[in-house]
C-alpha cells in the first residue's frame, strides 16, 4: 500500500506539473498559476515574459518556467510495473564492430552509479573453443520475454513489463538472491554493503534537476540510489527511454556496436543509422544467446564476421578482474 | 510394581550432570557468538560473508539444506517403521521426533539468516507469489514444524501425566509444568481414542509433508538454468540423500544419550543392528540416485557440465567430493554390511561419517555449480571465482548446529526420551491398560 | 496535494540556490567573466510551429560548459524595427525550446529575409552575449500517390517569398520512430526542376493502428534553415501487442498466478492445514474431556 500511494503521489506530481504548466503557458489558467506560486514560498521574485500559443504575452515567475523548459517529455504517464503502451524494447549488438573499447560498461556505471566491484554491463573475453576465433561479446540484461529470474522472485520484486523489461522494485526485494541464481546469464549484481553512492548521487542530484524526483528508489532507475541487501542489474534506461532518449550504452559506443529500438516498429538505431529490425537481423543472421534454454531474450546479437576491428586491439583494455573503475585516490 | 519403579526411575528425565553443564554452557558460548556475528552481518550486509555475485549462495543454503534433510529422520522413523511395524522402533521413536523437531525448526531459522533483507521478512506473506520455489517453501517449512511438534507432543501426553505425578511430591514446581502441558491427561478411554487417531493421521501426514519438503527443497534449485541443479534427478536424490542423513544423526544421537543416560537396557545391541540394517538400506537407495546424478553426464553432457563434474572429480573440489562420496556414504555402506560393524560403537562413528559427510555433500551440491555459469566470470576481482566461507559465516553456521543441539539437549533433559508408558505396556507391567501406539 | 507542490517547489529553489552558489564561487576565484557563446537553430514544422533550438556553451578553464539557467531574450529584427518575442530560461543542458505556433508573428524585412537575435544580458559570471539567426522562408507540400498500386510519397519545395520552385536541394523522406526516425527511399533525394521528388513507400512498416507519420524534410539548408512537412496516412501494418503482460504466466505478477499453480497448491496447504488445525483441536478435546 505504501508503495502504491508513493507510486500515485509520484505520477500525480509529473502529470500535474506538466498539465498545470502546459495549460498556464496556453494562457488558461493564469490566474491559477500566480495562485500557486503565492502559495509556494520560493518565488524568486523574477518575472519573466513566455509567449502563449495564442501569441499573447504572459508574465510567470522565473522559478515556474524551468519545468516548462525541461518538459521534454512528450507526455508519456505510464504504470511503472505496466510500462509503456505498444512497445516492445529489444537491442541488437554487432559483434563485428565491438573492440573493447569499454565506453559503454564507463558509461552505465557512470549513469547508474555503480560503485560495487561487478559492473552491470561488461564486455566479454569469448572463444568457444581452441580453434575458433576470439571476440568481444558486450552482455547486458537480456531482458528475456520468458525471464526465469521473475519466474522464481518470491515477492514480485522483479517484474516484466508489457513493453518487454524486466525490472526491479529495490524497495521491495528481500534479498533472497534466487532470481540471481536463476539468471543463466549471471548479469544480475547484489549490494552486499551499503552501496558508497552518496558522494556521487548527492552531487550530481544537486547539479541535475532532471532527475531529482528519483532520489527515492524507483524501478525505471536501477541504482538511484542501490539500496543495501537488495538485487541491481541492468535496466535498459527507461529514465532515458521515456524521454527519447537512446540508453547510455548504445550513446556512448564510439562504435556504433549497440542497436536499440522498438520491435513493434521494427526499427533500431545506433544513434547515427537507424534500421529495419528484421532485416538487420536477416542480412546478418542474428542470433540470441543460449537461445536453446527458452528464456527467449530481446537482445539479439549479429555474429562477429567480416570484421572491422581487429580482436587484439581491445586486448590494451582488457581487465580480467575489474570491471567498475575505482575513483583515484586523493 | 517394582520393576515399573525402576523402569520410572531410568527413563525419567535427569538433571545435568557434570558433563552435561559443561556441555550446554559450550553449545550456549557458540550460540552467542553466532548472535553477535549476525548482528554484525544485519549492520555491515553481507559483506562480511564470502558470498559474491557469483557464489552468491553459500554455507547457509548448504546448511539448510543439510537441516531440512536431517529433518526427514522423524517421517521416516516413525511412519515408514510403524506403518511397516516394525516393533525394534519403540525406543527411538521419541528421539527421532525430536531430532526432527529441531532441526526443522533451526531450518526456518537458518533460510532467514540468508536473505539480505531479513526486516522485509513479511513481504514474503504480503506480496507471495505461487510461481516461486521459495513461496512453497515458506509454506512446507511452518507446516512441518506444526507437524512435527504434533509429532512429538500426542504421544508425550501420558508420559507427561506419569512424570507429574513421579514428581508431586519431589518437585511440585516441576510436576505442576508436566501437568500443565499433559492436558489433564487420565488416560480414559475417550482421551485414548483421540490420541490414537490423532497419531494414526499424523503417522500418515508425515510422510506426504516430509516427501513434499525434501522435493521442494530439491527444486529450490533443480528450478534453474545452472549446471548440476537443473536435473530431473534432484526430488529423489534429496529424499534419498535426507533418509540417509537423518537416520545417520538419529544413530550418532542415540548412541550419545544411551551412554550418558545409562540406558543400555532399553536400547540394545538389537537396536543398532537394526538402526545399522536401515542405514545400510537408506545407503543403497542413495548410491543408486548418486551413479543416477554422477555418472550419466559422462555420456550425455555439454562442454559446461563436462568443466564442472571435472571440477567435482579431480579439480579444484575433488577432495571434498570424494570425502562426501566415501565418508558419508561408501564406507558406511561397507561398514554397516558387517555384523560387527553393526555394533553400538561402531554404528556411531558410522552415524558420525554419515553427518558430516552429509553436510559437506550439501556444500559440495551447491557451491561448485554457482562458480561454474555459462559465461565466463571475468571484470570481477579474483577472489569471486572462488568461495570458502568467512568467519562470520562459521560462526553463524556454527550457531545454527550448536542451537540445533541445544534443543535436542534441552528436550532429553526434560523428556524422557524413550515413552515410558509403552515400554511398560510391551515389557507387560501395567496391566489394565491398552496398547497405546506411537 | 498543495503540500507536494510546495516540496517540490523549495527543492527547484535549493537548487537553484546551491547552482548559483556553485556559479558565485567561480566568478570570486576568477576575475574575468566568462562569455557565452549561444547556438540557434530554426526549424518549421509546416502547418504547425516554428522551433528555435538554443544553446548556450561557455569555455571554462579550457572546457566547453553549458550555461545553465540564464535568461535570453528573443526578438523579432525587420525595418529597423525590433520586437520582443519572449524570452527562455536555458535548463540544466543549457538548451532550451523557443516555440512559436503562429508563423505570422515574425516578420521579414523588405526583402523576405526573416531575422531573429538571441541575447542575453550577461551577470555576475558571464558576460553579455547574442546571436542573430537569419533565415528565408520555404514550404514544403507533401501528399500520398498511388502509381500500379504502389504507393509513393511525393513533395515540392518552394520558395514562400519568390512563391518559387527550389529544384536540385535535398530533402530526406523519413518514417517517423520512437529514437531516430527511418529513412525510406534513396538516401539522397535532390529535387527536380519541379522542385518535387517521389519516393515509393516501402511495404510492411509497423506503426499503431497502421498508421504511418511521413516526415519529409529539407536539413539544415544554408538559406532557408530546416524545414519539415509531416504527412500522416494509414499505409503500415497495424502493431499487435504480444507481450504476454496480460497472460497467466510463470512470470506474470501474483494476480495473474497460472490457474494450475493456484489450484495444486493452496489444495495442499488447505488440506494438511485442515488436519493440523483438527489436531490441534483433538488437543483442545483431550484436555476437556476429563475422565
Amino acid at each position: 500500500m505504501e508503495d502504491n500511494n508513493k507510486n500515485s503521489r509520484r505520477k500525480f506530481l509529473d502529470k500535474g506539473l506538466k498539465l498545470g504548466l502546459a495549460t498556464a503557458i496556453g494562457g488558461m489558467a493564469i490566474s491559477k498559476i500566480s495562485k500557486l506560486s503565492a502559495k509556494s514560498n520560493t518565488n524568486t521574485g523574477e518575472l519573466v515574459e513566455l509567449m502563449t500559443t495564442d501569441g499573447t504575452l504572459i508574465q510567470v515567475d522565473a522559478s515556474e518556467i524551468v519545468e516548462i523548459v525541461t518538459a521534454t517529455d512528450p507526455d508519456i504517464q505510464y504504470n511503472v510495473r505496466e510500462g509503456i503502451p505498444n512497445r516492445k524494447f529489444v537491442m541488437v549488438i554487432d559483434l563485428a564492430k565491438c573492440k573493447n573499447a569499454l565506453k559503454c560498461v564507463s558509461a552505465c556505471n557512470k549513469h547508474h552509479y555503480v560503485t560495487g566491484e561487478n559492473a552491470w554491463l561488461k564486455v566479454h573475453k569469448m572463444q568457444e573453443s581452441e580453434d575458433t576465433a576470439p571476440y568481444w561479446m558486450p552482455r547486458t540484461c537480456m531482458h528475456c520475454d520468458q525471464p526465469a529470474c521473475v519466474t522464481v522472485c518470491p515477492v514480485d520484486a522483479t517484474f516484466k513489463r508489457r513493453d518487454g523489461l524486466v525490472l526491479i522494485d529495490n524497495e521491495r526485494c528481500i534479498g533472497c538472491r534466487f532470481c540471481m541464481a536463476a539468471c543463466p546469464y549471471s548479469i544480475r549484481v547484489f549490494n552486499w554493503a551499503e552501496p558508497e553512492q552518496e558522494i556521487t548521487l548527492n552531487m550530481d542530484h544537486n547539479m541535475d534537476m532532471g532527475s531529482q524526483h528519483h532520489m527515492h528508489a524507483s524501478p525505471d532507475y536501477a541504482g538511484v540510489p542501490s539500496i543495501k541487501g537488495t538485487v541491481d542489474k541492468c535496466d535498459f534506461c527507461p529514465h532515458a527511454i521515456k524521454e527519447n532518449e537512446l540508453p547510455h550504452c548504445v550513446t556512448a559506443c564510439p562504435n556504433g556496436v549497440f542497436y536499440f529500438g522498438d520491435k513493434y516498429e521494427d526499427t533500431v538505431t545506433n544513434g547515427e543509422e537507424t534500421l529495419r529490425l528484421s532485416k538487420l537481423l536477416e542480412d546478418k543472421a542474428g542470433y540470441r544467446l543460449l537461445e536453446e534454454l527458452g528464456t527467449a531474450p530481446s537482445v539479439y546479437y549479429l555474429p562477429p564476421v567480416n570484421r572491422l576491428v581487429d580482436f587484439e586491439d581491445g586486448l590494451e583494455n582488457y581487465k580480467e578482474f575489474e570491471s567498475v573503475e575505482k575513483p583515484a585516490e586523493s | 510394581m517394582k520393576n515399573y519403579d525402576t523402569l520410572l526411575e531410568d527413563l525419567a528425565p535427569k538433571k545435568f550432570g557434570k558433563r552435561g553443564t559443561i556441555w550446554t554452557l559450550f553449545l550456549s558460548v557458540i550460540v552467542i557468538a553466532g548472535l553477535i556475528a549476525y548482528i554484525d552481518q544485519v549492520i555491515k550486509g553481507q559483506v562480511v560473508t564470502n558470498m559474491r555475485d557469483y557464489a552468491l549462495w553459500g554455507i547457509y543454503i548448504s546448511n539448510f539444506v543439510f537441516f531440512v534433510a536431517t529433518s526427514f529422520v522423524g517421517s521416516v522413523t516413525v511412519a515408514i517403521l510403524r506403518l511397516t511395524n516394525n516393533n525394534w522402533r519403540t525406543p527411538l521413536v521419541r528421539i527421532a521426533e525430536i531430532i526432527s523437531l529441531a532441526a526443522i525448526v533451526m531450518a526456518g531459522i537458518t533460510i532467514m539468516i540468508d536473505m539480505g533483507r531479513p526486516d522485509r521478512l513479511l513481504n514474503l506473506f504480503i506480496y507471495a507469489r505461487l510461481q516461486s520455489p521459495i513461496t512453497w517453501d515458506v509454506i512446507i517449512v511452518p507446516t512441518s514444524i506444526a507437524l512435527s511438534f504434533l509429532l512429538l507432543y500426542f504421544p508425550l501426553l501420558p508420559d507427561l501425566a506419569i512424570l507429574k505425578k513421579h514428581y508431586s511430591k519431589t518437585k511440585p514446581k516441576l510436576s505442576n509444568w508436566y501437568g500443565k502441558l499433559a492436558l489433564n491427561w487420565t488416560g480414559s478411554p475417550a482421551q485414548k481414542l483421540i490420541q490414537e487417531k490423532s497419531i494414526k493421521i499424523i503417522a500418515i501426514l508425515i510422510i506426504p509433508v516430509g516427501i513434499i519438503l525434501q522435493t521442494i527443497d530439491a527444486w529450490l534449485f533443480s528450478t534453474t538454468y545452472r549446471i548440476g541443479w537443473d536435473s530431473t534427478n534432484m526430488g529423489a536424490y534429496f529424499i534419498s540423500g535426507a533418509f540417509v542423513a537423518g537416520v545417520g544423526a538419529l544413530i550418532a544421537v542415540v548412541y550419545v544419550i544411551r551412554r550418558v543416560r545409562k540406558l543400555e537396557n532399553y536400547i540394545s545391541d538389537y537396536h543398532f543392528d537394526k538402526m545399522g540394517k536401515f542405514l545400510g538400506l537408506a545407503c543403497l537407495t542413495y548410491l543408486y540416485f548418486n551413479i543416477n546424478e554422477y555418472l550419466l553426464p559422462i555420456f550425455t553432457a555439454p562442454v559446461e557440465e563436462d568443466i564442472h563434474l571435472n571440477a567435482l572429480v579431480s579439480g579444484e573440489y575433488a577432495f571434498l567430493f570424494w570425502f562426501a562420496q566415501i565418508v558419508g556414504l561408501l564406507l558406511p555402506l561397507l561398514i554397516v554390511l558387517f555384523k560387527n560393524g553393526r555394533k553400538p560403537f561402531p554404528m556411531f562413528v558410522v552415524g558420525m561419517m554419515v553427518v558430516v559427510g552429509s553436510w559437506w555433500k550439501r556444500y559440495v551440491i551447491v557451491t561448485p555449480t554457482l562458480l561454474h555459469p555459462f559465461l565466463p566470470i571475468e571484470g570481477v576481482p579474483e577472489s569471486w571465482h572462488h568461495y570458502f566461507p568467512s568467519i562470520h559465516e562459521w560462526l553463524i553456521t556454527a550457531a545454527t548446529l550448536a542451537m540445533c543441539m541445544l534443543i535436542i539437549t534441552f528436550l532429553v533433559r526434560f523428556l524422557p526420551v524413550i515413552p515410558i508408558q509403552r515400554t511398560a505396556e510391551e515389557r507387560d507391567m501395567l496391566k489394565n491398560t491398552k496398547n497405546t501406539e506411537s | 496535494m498543495k503540500i507536494n507542490y510546495n516540496i517540490r517547489f523549495i527543492f527547484l529553489a535549493m537548487i537553484m540556490v546551491l547552482v548559483s552558489g556553485s556559479i558565485l564561487k567561480v566568478n570570486a576565484q576568477e576575475v574575468k567573466k566568462s562569455s557565452v557563446r549561444i547556438k540557434a537553430d530554426y526549424v518549421k514544422t509546416m502547418n504547425k510551429e516554428v522551433t528555435f533550438k538554443i544553446k548556450a556553451t561557455s569555455k571554462v578553464d579550457n572546457q566547453n560548459v553549458d550555461v545553465t539557467n540564464i535568461p535570453i531574450i528573443v526578438s523579432n529584427e525587420y525595418d529597423d524595427n525590433e520586437v520582443e518575442l519572449g524570452s527562455i530560461i536555458t535548463n540544466m543542458d543549457g538548451s532550451g525550446k523557443f516555440v512559436i505556433k503562429d508563423y505570422n508573428l515574425i516578420k521579414p524585412d523588405s526583402s523576405g529575409l526573416y531575422t531573429v537575435n538571441f541575447s542575453f544580458k550577461g551577470n555576475d559570471t558571464f558576460k553579455r552575449a547574442s546571436k542573430s539567426v537569419s533565415y528565408k522562408d520555404a514550404s514544403i507540400e507533401a501528399k500520398i500517390i498511388v502509381i500500379d498500386s504502389v504507393h509513393y510519397i511525393t513533395a515540392t519545395l518552394k520558395d514562400t517569398a519568390k512563391d518559387s520552385l527550389l529544384s536540385e536541394q535535398l530533402l530526406n523522406v523519413q518514417v517517423q520512430r520512437l529514437f531516430r526516425n527511418l529513412r525510406i527511399g534513396e538516401e539522397f533525394n535532390s529535387t527536380d526542376e519541379n522542385g518535387t521528388i517521389i519516393v515509393p513507400i516501402e511495404e510492411g512498416i509497423p506503426g499503431v493502428d497502421g498508421n504511418l507519420t511521413f516526415e519529409v524534410v529539407l536539413l539544415e539548408n544554408d538559406d532557408y534553415g530546416t524545414v519539415k512537412t509531416l504527412v500522416t496516412a494509414p499505409l503500415g501494418v497495424p502493431i499487435v501487442d504480444q507481450s504476454t503482460f496480460d497472460d497467466r504466466k510463470m512470470w506474470s505478477p501474483r494476480n495473474k498466478t497460472p490457474i494450475f499453480l493456484l489450484i495444486f497448491p493452496n489444495l495442499v496447504i488447505f488440506g494438511m492445514w485442515a488436519f493440523i488445525i483438527y489436531l490441534f483441536i483433538n488437543l483442545i478435546k483431550i484436555s476437556k474431556s476429563k475422565i
